[in-house]
Parts: C-alpha cells; structure tokens; sequence
C-alpha cells in the first residue's frame, strides 16, 4: 500500500522505495505517539505528507518533476499548517490534530474522497475540511471547492 | 468504481465492516473487479521479494537507537510495541500474501523442536471463561517457572510456548500462527479445518513447541465460526476478512537469542 502510494504520487519506482522506508521510519520514530486507531490511514496519509515534501522540495531545488500540474500546485502551496518538521511537532501528525491542508486537499482533488470521507480520514469536521481547502484555494489555481 | 485508496484498505481489512462485505461481494461477482484485487494481491508479493522487510527492519533500528540516545526518558518498551503493532499491520497485506506453508498438525516438528509438554499453572485449569468473547492465552516455560505472556511481549528463538484457548459456546475454530517469514504453522485443526469447540473451560493445546529462528514477531490467530471453515494457506486474508468468523490475535516480538 505504501509502496504503491509513493509511487503513484513520485512516478519513480526508485525514489518510491526510498520513501516508502522513509513513511515507516517517520512513524517508528514517533511511535509513542501515534494514534493507532486507523493505521492504514496513518500510512497513508504520512506517505502522502512525504512524497508532498519530496516534490516540493525538488522543485524548489530545480529539479524535474514528474507529476501533474494539480499535484505540483498543491505540493509547493504554501500552507502554514504543514511544517510540521521544522517545528517538531511529529506528535500533531499522530494524535488529534488534523493533518496539513496539502494532504487534505490531495486526499479530496487527487484520492477523489468526498468531503465526508475526507473530513473522517483527517478527523475534522466537513465545514472544518471545505475551510482548510479554501484557504489553500487562494493558493492554488484549479481548486475547485464545493 | 471503487477508488484506488478504498481497495488498498480493503486489502488490509481496514475498512468498516459494511464496507468489506459489499467489496467482497463485487471481488464474488465482478470478474474484471476481482482480477484486479489478484493483481494487487500478486503485487504486493513482488514489492515483499523486492523490497524484503529485514532492510527495513535495520534502518528502524537504527532509528530506534537514534531516538534512545537523543531523549533520555523514552520509554523503549512502549516504543518497540507501538512499533511492533503498526509492522504488524501494515505489513498483514504484503506478508500474508506470500506463499505459506501449514504444517499440518505435527506442530512440534515443524517448529524444529521436539514435542515438549509443559504442566501449565493449575489453578488456570478449571477456571470458567468470563464475559462472552473467546479468549486466547499464551504462556512460556522458563527455568523460573511458567509465566503468562502478554501481547507484543518478547520471546526468542528456542522457547517453548503453550497456547490456550477458551470460547463462550459451541463453535469450531482453529488455532494458527504466522512468523516474520511468512510462514504459517498450523496449532489447532483438522488439517486446514477449523475443529468443534466446546464451552467453557481455558483448555491447553496438548503439546507445547519451541520457537524457531523467524524474525521479528510470531502472530497467533484463534479463528472461530459458529458454522464449519477452513484455512487456505495461500490467502488467510479471505479467511480473516470474512464476516463470519471471529479472530483473536496475539503478538510476540521476536528478539535476538
């Protein structure tokens, strides 16, 4: 599942690999944090957050990207709520706290999930959902919030 | 059509129990649907042989130590099961898949160690099963005695476990365990069919078995059914997966000798 996730979202089966090492360390490595109550939308949804930052950082670094336009625009979305790394806050990731509005909005324009589904994958509400992508909105073309 | 990330959870079972009946449902009825589950099935096989967990397993170590020496009142214990319960999960899908191998009921010797018994503490022996779920338990003989093991405990290479059982009514169930190799050895059945149970007491397996070199966790399974059942050793998924039965799991965290 993992390995798959990365794949579809890197279009590169040896960077797929890597990441996919990467999702599980990530989670080993905050573990007496994590809530398991839905592992597989814990492996999902952190593989998502890390393949994001893993496009967006080749972009940042010029490198080609293989992925479409939608993915890329979300990727490099500047999103307040994602830095998760830098401020240390793994714990968020793992707990309660609803995941970064770039993986919610790949979860809904990308994965396809409803609001409803989306809003129960990331623990928000649907209004907190539709929120979260609106304001990711004014940052990305092409995202149409209903 | 059903989207690409609810059929990767229905391959872990991870989804409500609605939803993984009417999936399936269209895996029973739907020909192309159901070649496409065997597709994702085949290739989680081939990411297991390519990308084999035992490489993963190291860098988690590593990472392990890593957060050991950086945060000083970590706590090991709740790190290694946490970690042991998410592997066990996440990897269901992909190990559970791979060709496996039952036994058949010779357990003891297909575990490479000979048929041991193990006199198991007596007051659990009559002791009524509470509430009304089965229960499964798992206990290991030491020098010190025989000790209750508790889920995602340690256990190594060469001890020897007893298993015990006890369900609320009359069922047939069948007792399973799988290593970090993939393999499934076989504690309780006939063959691959689930047996009749009877109620009430905890009842010992007869013989005891000692753990062979597999890596990283043994998992037990007690499956039982109010109707009769059989293990296929190819896709212990379907079994597991299946509304009608019940399944009792129990971790051990395999560790070095």
């Amino acid at each position: 599942m993992v390995y798959r996730r990365c794949v579809q979202l890197l279009r590169d089966s040896s960077e797929a690999s890597d990441l996919m090492q990467d999702v599980f360390v990530r989670i080993y490595s905050a573990s007496d944090r994590l809530d398991m109550q839905s592992p597989s939308s814990l492996l999902w949804n952190t593989a998502t957050r890390l393949c994001l930052n893993r496009i967006r950082d080749k972009h940042r670094h010029g490198l080609d990207v293989d992925t479409s336009s939608l993915l890329l625009n979300i990727a490099c979305a500047d999103d307040e709520q994602t830095d998760y790394e830098t401020k240390n806050v793994l714990a968020r990731l793992f707990s309660k706290e609803p995941e970064s509005s770039r993986t919610i909005a790949v979860l809904h324009y990308v994965d396809g999930m409803t609001l409803e589904e989306t809003a129960q994958e990331v623990g928000l509400s649907v209004s907190g959902v539709r929120k979260r992508l609106r304001g990711l909105q004014a940052k990305v073309k092409n995202l149409e919030v209903k | 059509m059903i989207p690409d990330w609810k059929i990767e959870r229905f391959l872990t079972g991870d989804l409500p129990e609605e939803e993984m009946k009417k999936i399936q449902n269209l895996e029973a009825t739907d020909e192309i649907f159901a070649q496409r589950i065997k597709m994702l099935r085949e290739d989680n096989r081939a990411i297991l042989n390519k990308l084999p967990f035992e490489t993963l397993s190291e860098k988690m170590e590593r990472a392990r130590i890593g957060s050991n020496q950086k945060t000083l009142d970590f706590s090991l214990v709740k790190l290694a099961s946490a970690a042991v319960l998410v592997l066990a999960v996440a990897l269901v899908a992909l190990i559970s898949q791979r060709e496996t191998v039952v036994a058949g009921t010779d357990v003891a010797q297909a575990n490479g160690g000979a048929p041991a018994q193990v006199a198991l503490v007596e007051t659990q022996s009559d002791t009524r099963i509470k509430g009304m779920e089965a229960r499964m338990e798992v206990w290991k003989k030491t020098l010190a005695g025989i000790v209750q093991m508790n889920n995602l405990d340690e256990a190594r290479e060469g001890d020897e476990i007893q298993l015990r059982y006890a369900v609320p009514e009359k069922c047939f169930g069948i007792l399973f365990s799988m290593d970090g190799n993939g393999a499934l050895t076989l504690h309780m059945g006939d063959g691959e069919k689930a047996v009749e149970l009877a109620p009430g007491k905890m009842n010992s397996l007869p013989f005891a078995y000692k753990l062979d070199d597999a890596p990283h966790f043994e998992k037990f399974f007690l499956v039982t059914s109010q109707k009769e059942f059989a293990v296929d050793e190819k896709d212990i998924d379907k079994l597991l997966k299946r509304n009608d039965v019940k399944v009792i799991g129990f971790t051990l965290k395999k560790v070095g000798k």
